[in-house]
């Protein structure tokens, strides 16, 4: 049996008293979620931690909620299934549903959660690229009390977030998508769901009244960066003229060329740009088609 | 460090004394004895050892024991009802759908999940459901096949 090392164990009940023993523990301490990350590398031994602080008996840390008038709020530890099933996402941000479908196995999404999701800051997320593009902002909580950051800060290297120590990840607040828009989310891996993105691409395009040129455009890529990245020059050729299809060309051509993709065991740098084109390609043609018909 | 649960197992209640670093799998095995689940990798990557939490399907190699307090747990053994055995255990033996069997509880639990919130799953729902577990004897084809005939198919007709 792959089994577990001892550790000394916590299950608080309010978020108060799990920062208090986060705080206590300076460093030791790991929160726990879903596990499917955690307990992964802690039967790998690739981290030793000495405690665990078990989030999941905190109520109302799970919920899925319109926020009138700002949007709707997924609390840390709502699981990949919850944020899939969800009929208010569906209605309000039906990327997501989209999305998560490809994110690992239906298995895993029942325990994974969208704040382990963060919390593991991992290059290759399926759902930092469209929290990126919804402009999602992420609520820690910490000895010091509440504070907000936008998608664009949260991450702050390889596998490490911007959180200060002791601070959770309370919930995620995605703004109300605007009318004429459209986004998708594509991801090329070896192993269907399953397998780490090799290359991941989320678009947004929003159009004006004319529906001829985009007034908006979001594209962000996971799996060629240290960390998930806006495609910021490609963005800009989307909205430098007409949204035609040699436009959306261009800016695929554009994202291809402004990432940084290491060649790993997984595939060459190369390989990776190459997908980065056709995806982009593909997610901003999806995200048309949709912002037209909306 | 020694935590006391109260988990259903099958539909009977068990009062088990556990520590926090034992898995579900590790429960279920070792200290309730039921031995149909298996563990392929023990790292969420093979689905061998899934079992059914409150009606769905999860890898109980990353869940922690104490995180079963309180829950409904259906393993392989649950499904046989009064000596019959459950229709999707019959149409796996009918289709040859078992080689060494070693993926069979996982894959017949998650499509049990599958079929009991949507009876006629169609073939590419069943394969969506299907898609984390891994069947070293390749055996897929059939594994679906006797899924859908288990289900009433509609979805595909
Ligand atoms: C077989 C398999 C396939 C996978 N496939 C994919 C995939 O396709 N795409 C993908 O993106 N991921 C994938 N993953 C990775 C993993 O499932 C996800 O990253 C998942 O969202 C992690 O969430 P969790 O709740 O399980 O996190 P946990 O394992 O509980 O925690 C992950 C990390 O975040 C920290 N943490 C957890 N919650 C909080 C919080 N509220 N505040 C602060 N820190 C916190 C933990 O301390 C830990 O360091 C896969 C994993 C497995 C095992
Ligand atoms: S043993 Fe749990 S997924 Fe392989
Ligand atoms: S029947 Fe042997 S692993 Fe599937």
């Amino acid at each position: 049996m792959n089994r577990l090392k001892p550790f000394a164990y916590f299950e608080p009940t309010t978020l108060p008293e799990a920062i208090e023993i986060l705080a206590a523990k300076k460093g030791a301490a790991f929160p726990l979620a879903g596990g499917t990350d955690l307990l992964v590398r802690m039967k790998r031994g690739v981290i030793k931690p000495s405690t665990i602080v078990n989030l999941k008996r905190i109520e109302g840390l799970d919920q899925i909620k319109k926020e009138p008038g700002r949007g709707v709020r997924i609390g840390a530890l709502a699981t990949f299934s919850a944020i899939e099933d969800s009929h208010l996402l569906r209605l309000s941000h039906p990327v997501i549903a989209q999305a998560v479908s490809v994110l690992a196995c239906p298995s895993i999404r029942n325990l994974a959660t969208m704040g382990g999701n963060i919390g593991r800051a991992s290059p290759a997320s399926d759902a930092a690229p469209f929290l990126m593009i919804l402009g999602a902002t992420v609520s820690l909580k910490g000895p010091q009390g509440e504070r907000e950051l936008g998608m664009g800060e949260i991450f702050s290297g390889p596998g490490t977030t911007a959180s200060r120590p002791a601070e959770a990840i309370t919930s995620l607040l995605l703004p109300d998508m605007a009318s004429h828009s459209g986004a998708a989310y594509l991801k090329i891996g070896r192993r269907e769901g399953m397998d780490c993105a090799l290359a991941g691409v989320a678009a947004l395009v929003t159009f004006s009244g004319g529906k001829r040129e985009a007034e908006d455009t979001k594209i962000a890529l996971s799996a060629v960066a240290p960390v998930p990245m806006r495609a910021k020059k490609a963005e800009k050729t989307i909205l430098s003229g007409r949204l035609t299809e040699k436009c959306i060309r261009e800016a695929a051509k554009v994202a291809s060329e402004e990432i940084s993709p290491v060649s790993d065991m997984r595939a060459s740098a190369s390989y990776r740009r190459e997908v980065v084109r056709v995806l982009t390609y593909r997610a901003l043609m999806t995200a048309l088609q949709q912002a037209r018909e909306g | 460090m020694k935590i006391s649960i109260d988990l259903t197992v099958n539909g009977e209640r068990h009062q088990v004394d556990t520590t926090p670093w034992i898995t579900l799998l590790e429960l279920l095995r070792e200290t309730l004895h039921l031995t149909g689940t298996k563990e392929g990798c023990g790292l969420g990557e093979c689905g061998s050892c899934i079992v059914l939490v409150d009606g769905r399907p999860v890898n109980s190699c990353l869940m922690l024991a104490v995180d079963a307090r309180g829950r409904q747990i259906t393993t392989i053994e649950g499904l046989v009802s009064n000596g019959d055995l459950h229709p999707l255990q019959q149409s796996f033996i009918e289709k040859g759908a078992v080689q060494c069997g070693f993926c069979t509880p996982a894959m017949i639990l998650s499509a049990k999940a599958l079929l009991d919130e949507n009876p006629d799953a169609g073939e590419e729902e069943i394969k969506q459901t299907l898609s984390g577990i891994i069947c070293r004897c390749g055996n897929y084809k059939k594994i679906i096949e006797a899924v859908r005939t288990a289900s009433d198919g509609k979805a595909d007709s």
